[in-house]
């Protein structure tokens, strides 16, 4: 365990600076590898299912955890040719270095800038703001892509300016720049605490108390919007004065960090300098646990505290002691959310089978076996388009992204959850009826439009060839012999070319349609 | 209020006439209200109450002073006429005829007033009952009210939306934290089939139509190699998500079999009934509302303006009284239509009908003759079966500026429509992350509630 000394971490060129002369010191001298955490939480997940009874799952096979890890950390399915690869590939160690290959492919910082940009921002934004949503996204996969250290970037969040296609403002300009709002969503997410109830009364469950609130929200009171950018997106500023007030009061609140002792130096820099130093310094516990339990989350299907952004007295831990060594672990290793998904991605826990005969046998916060996970409507869509072989891109002005394809924002309007908890499937009729007969599986089942379909035309493929790519291509697996006979049935080998075209199209239109190819499994 | 504790023991006893007397000062005052929650969730449990509803969405912002609350005598009257109506003393536009003679179904709010006056926002806040730019996404009211009176596994949807116009904004139409599941199932215009003789808008549910070229045959083959993969993989994983995955698709399949479907089928409808609500999409859609209505649907809503020949809706910042007549023609055949159809099955007393849009317009006209976006002082309309018909609540001042009398905003509207529909309008639901919301807030209209 790394103790928790009182040194004040900084962000920017002065982290850099103070990391360097710490990291030269003892206290990271033991810093486990990702590998030695990794059997450390799977002994410390062990310990609680002995001591409930509970005897773990088996290990997932090859398939499947090619397609979870794939999907987990990446957002989309894996190639033809990757699984191929993957399943006759007999190295003891292919697991962990799948993981490697997959954190550290282009599709890794976009599935994080997907996953943060909808925690991050508060509706579904509307056609004004489709840029500066942009502008969040392109801002948040920068971040992942250069595996900037976590607490460095919720500093440079905090003290952001940045406008338009390049910036993070809209974090802010959508809450109105109001401070109560920031201050909500802003511990929500970063520190993993719900004090939004605190906003009018003392939290009922929690410590927090209104000028707990309050004094945090001050840290946002003099946020601004600077003058004259109409249309060219906000550019934020920070003013010399500006106070809040308890509700219905005169009282103002001084800023104070939450749960904290130090003082604030109104010196030291503007409010929210101020607080994104707290935040990235080692006084402030909550960062890292919010972190780890937001990637255990993202990993698992649940937090270690459930749901993962909103910890706290009231919401015990189903695994305190992980939880903490989790926390010192990703301080030890510099806050790099790339390692700390490698380590939880190498866990045993990670790589056990989803299988369940009886729900009663299921206990989700005992991670006896692998959660099922819905697609997002995002990942649904963006592996439908990678069969189809449809590029997404959307135009607006000079700014392009996936974000502006406009069939995607249809679909994703359409389909999108508004679960916080990826274990739920929350879409119902009006869903299915799109996904059954709606353009995108027109398109993905048209036998002149497929990518994947065109390419089973090829001449040297025999019928079980084609029906196994059908198969690796949506379920990541081969098909089961009474799978390969039934499909069979679809591809009469003496029928017509078009018979066997439609055959072909019909045994793709099943696989898409499937909860196994809905579900991440 | 002194008795709260006496009624909270013994909701039961409330009867309607209780309710009335106890409400006769018109609107409850925010002090009265610590009993209100009982009372409603001892009315909206009683099973004769349970309504359909019936959303006729004005796109753009329709003009209240050319509609449901003239000025004749004062200059931002405009051109028209009022008429007189069924009802002694209530008086409307001239271009609303049928609605005219059926005045005693219809509540005209006339003292509406709210705080939005974009398009975005006013959508939002009338649809949902709360303004835009929290971090709550809100349901829209048919996902709210369709979630309280569906059945979870009907063969037709449960909230069906006739060319919803969405580009203002796109979640105020979305089902909010309620989930996906709750969104409307969505009909719209089609491109009018060549050899079809008539000229009649034509209407098809979205994704319900088996893809161009796939034969019933071939779909039901593929839905059998489906149920194949599903089966197995079901087994083998039994938990919440795949079994409501397969609900879903199950409803799907059922809702694209079923004789219900026929609903949608309007060339099933003699043509002279066609023509009575008019061969637009609006006047189309409310004959889909009539047979969706007829078949338990519990909520449907209907979108006048935004297509065809009026891309603008009722938004008529320039030449506001030609957009208004042709759009209040086709208000009149369609609802006029709907009504009385809905009254000679029986239905309409079953069926509560709020007509509004998301603002009103200027009473003052401008210099292109139009009108613009006017919050402060504007009308809906609350008709049919819950409704103490027959009556205006509210009045602006005699320019129309002003609400002098009778003012509400949208949460009194909305659970005044709870209440007439047999919803408790104070139930709560729950966010994502657990906070409860109320289907409506506001205090509930007692006076419009039969």
């Amino acid at each position: 365990m790394v103790s928790r000394g009182k040194t004040l971490s900084c962000f920017g060129k002065i982290a850099l600076a103070v990391w360097a002369l710490l990291a030269s010191g003892a206290a990271f001298a033991d810093t486990p590898s990702p590998d030695t955490m990794a059997r450390r939480i799977d002994t410390l997940l062990a310990e609680r299912l002995a001591h409930e009874g509970v005897t773990p799952a088996p290990l997932a096979d090859d398939s499947t955890y090619l397609r979870r890890a794939t999907l987990d950390l990446t957002g989309t399915l894996p190639s033809v040719f990757e699984v191929r690869e993957f399943l006759a590939d007999d190295q003891p160690d292919k697991r962990t270095k799948l993981v490697e290959r997959l954190l550290a492919s282009p599709s890794h910082p976009t599935h994080l800038a997907n996953t943060w940009r909808r925690i991050m921002l508060p509706t579904d934004a509307s056609l004004e703001q489709i840029q500066s949503v942009v502008g969040v996204q392109n801002w948040l996969r920068r971040q992942f892509a250069e595996n900037n250290r976590y607490d460095n970037l919720v500093a440079d969040l905090l003290v952001a300016t940045g406008a338009d296609a390049s910036g993070p403002a809209l974090f802010y300009t959508a809450y109105g720049l109001e401070p109560e709002k920031l201050a909500a969503n802003t511990s929500r997410i970063f520190l993993g605490t719900q004090i939004q109830c605190a906003e009018c009364h003392d939290h009922p469950f929690d410590h927090w108390t209104q000028q707990d609130f309050w004094a945090y929200a001050a840290f946002f009171a003099r946020l601004s919007e600077a003058p004259g950018q109409m249309g060219m997106g906000a550019r934020l500023i920070d003013l010399p004065r500006g106070e809040v007030t308890l509700p219905d009061t005169e009282n103002v609140v001084l800023p104070q960090y939450p749960g904290a002792v130090s003082k604030v130096d109104e010196l030291g820099g503007s409010r929210r300098r101020q607080l994104a130093i707290w935040m990235a310094s080692r006084d402030n516990p909550y960062l890292p646990r919010a972190a780890v339990n937001w990637a255990w989350a993202h990993i698992f299907g649940r937090g270690l505290s459930h749901p993962w952004d909103d910890m706290g007295q009231h919401n015990p831990s189903s695994h305190p002691q992980l939880l903490e060594e989790l926390a010192d672990y990703f301080v030890a290793i510099r806050f790099d959310l790339r390692q700390l998904l490698a380590t939880l991605a190498r866990t045993e826990a990670y790589q056990r089978s989803s299988a369940v005969e009886s729900e009663d046998a299921f206990e989700p916060e005992l991670f006896a076996r692998m959660a099922l996970k819905t697609l997002t409507a995002e990942q649904l869509y963006d592996s439908l388009a990678g069969i189809t072989g449809r590029p997404s891109s959307g135009m607006v002005g000079n700014l392009e992204s996936p974000l502006l394809d406009p069939r995607r924002q249809q679909f994703v309007l359409a389909m999108q959850s508004q679960t916080q908890d990826a274990t739920d499937y929350d879409a119902g009729l009006p869903q299915a009826l799109h996904l059954m007969n709606g353009p995108e599986m027109v398109e993905a089942t048209d036998p002149a439009r497929c990518r994947l379909l065109r390419s089973l035309e090829a001449p040297f493929f025999t019928d079980r060839e084609r029906i196994e790519i059908l198969f690796l291509a949506t379920l990541s697996r081969y098909p089961r012999e009474e799978e390969f006979a039934r499909c069979l049935e679809f591809i009469p080998e003496s029928g017509p070319p078009e018979e066997r075209a439609q055959g072909m199209s019909d045994i793709l239109w099943a696989l898409l349609n499937s909860a196994e190819f809905t579900l991440n499994h | 209020m002194s008795n709260t504790n006496a009624n909270a023991s013994a909701p039961a006893k409330w009867t309607r006439r209780d309710w009335l007397r106890w409400s006769g000062y018109g609107m409850w005052g925010a002090s009265s209200c610590a009993w209100l929650p009982e009372l409603a969730r001892c009315w909206a449990q009683s099973p004769q109450r349970k309504r359909h509803c019936i959303l006729l969405w004005m796109a753009g912002g329709p003009s209240q002073t050319d509609t449901f609350d003239m000025k004749p005598n004062h200059a931002n009257g405009g051109e028209f006429e009022e008429i007189a109506t069924s009802v002694p003393g209530l008086r409307i536009s001239e271009h609303l005829p049928k609605l005219a003679q059926q005045a005693d179904q219809l509540a005209i709010l006339r003292g509406v007033q709210t705080k939005e006056g974009d398009h975005g926002r006013g959508t939002y806040l009338m649809r949902t009952g709360h303004a835009p730019g929290g971090p709550v996404r809100y349901p829209t009211l048919g996902s709210l009210i369709s979630k309280e009176l569906g059945e979870p596994d009907a063969a037709l949807p449960n909230y069906v939306s006739v060319s919803p116009r969405q580009l203002f904004n796109p979640a105020a139409f979305s089902p909010g934290f309620l989930g996906p599941r709750y969104a409307a199932v969505t009909v719209g215009a089609r491109e009018a089939d060549a050899t079809a003789s008539s000229s009649f808008a034509q209407l098809g549910v979205d994704h319900l139509q088996l893809p161009q070229g796939v034969a019933d045959t071939r779909a039901d083959r593929r839905l059998d190699l489906w149920n194949g993969l599903q089966q197995p993989f079901l087994a083998r994983h039994a938990v919440s998500a795949p079994q409501a995955q397969d609900t879903a698709y199950r409803r799907a399949v059922k809702m694209m079999h079923s004789d219900a479907a026929a609903a949608f089928d309007l060339s099933r409808e003699p043509e002279e009934v066609r023509e009575a609500y008019g061969r637009g999409v609006f006047g189309q859609g409310c004959l889909i509302a009539r047979r969706l209505i007829e078949r338990g649907v519990p909520f449907v809503e209907v979108t006048l303006g935004g297509f065809e020949d009026n891309a603008i809706g009722w938004d008529t910042h320039q030449d506001n009284f030609a957009t208004v007549r042709r759009l209040s023609t086709q208000l009149d055949n369609g609802w006029g239509t709907l009504m009385s159809d809905l009254r000679d099955r029986g239905l309409l007393q079953d069926t509560t009908i709020l007509w509004m849009g998301e603002f009103g317009r200027t009473p003052r006209i401008n210099d292109n003759a139009g009108r613009d976006h006017f919050p402060n002082a504007w009308s809906c309309v609350l008709a049919g079966g819950g409704i103490q018909g027959g009556q205006a609540y509210g009045q602006t001042s005699e320019d129309g500026m002003e609400v002098v009398d009778g003012k509400v905003e949208v949460g009194d509207i909305l659970s005044t429509l709870c209440l007439a529909l047999g919803i408790d309008p104070y139930q709560e639901n729950q966010t994502d992350i657990g906070r409860p919301i109320a289907i409506a807030e506001g205090t509930p209209i007692s006076s419009v509630l039969a």
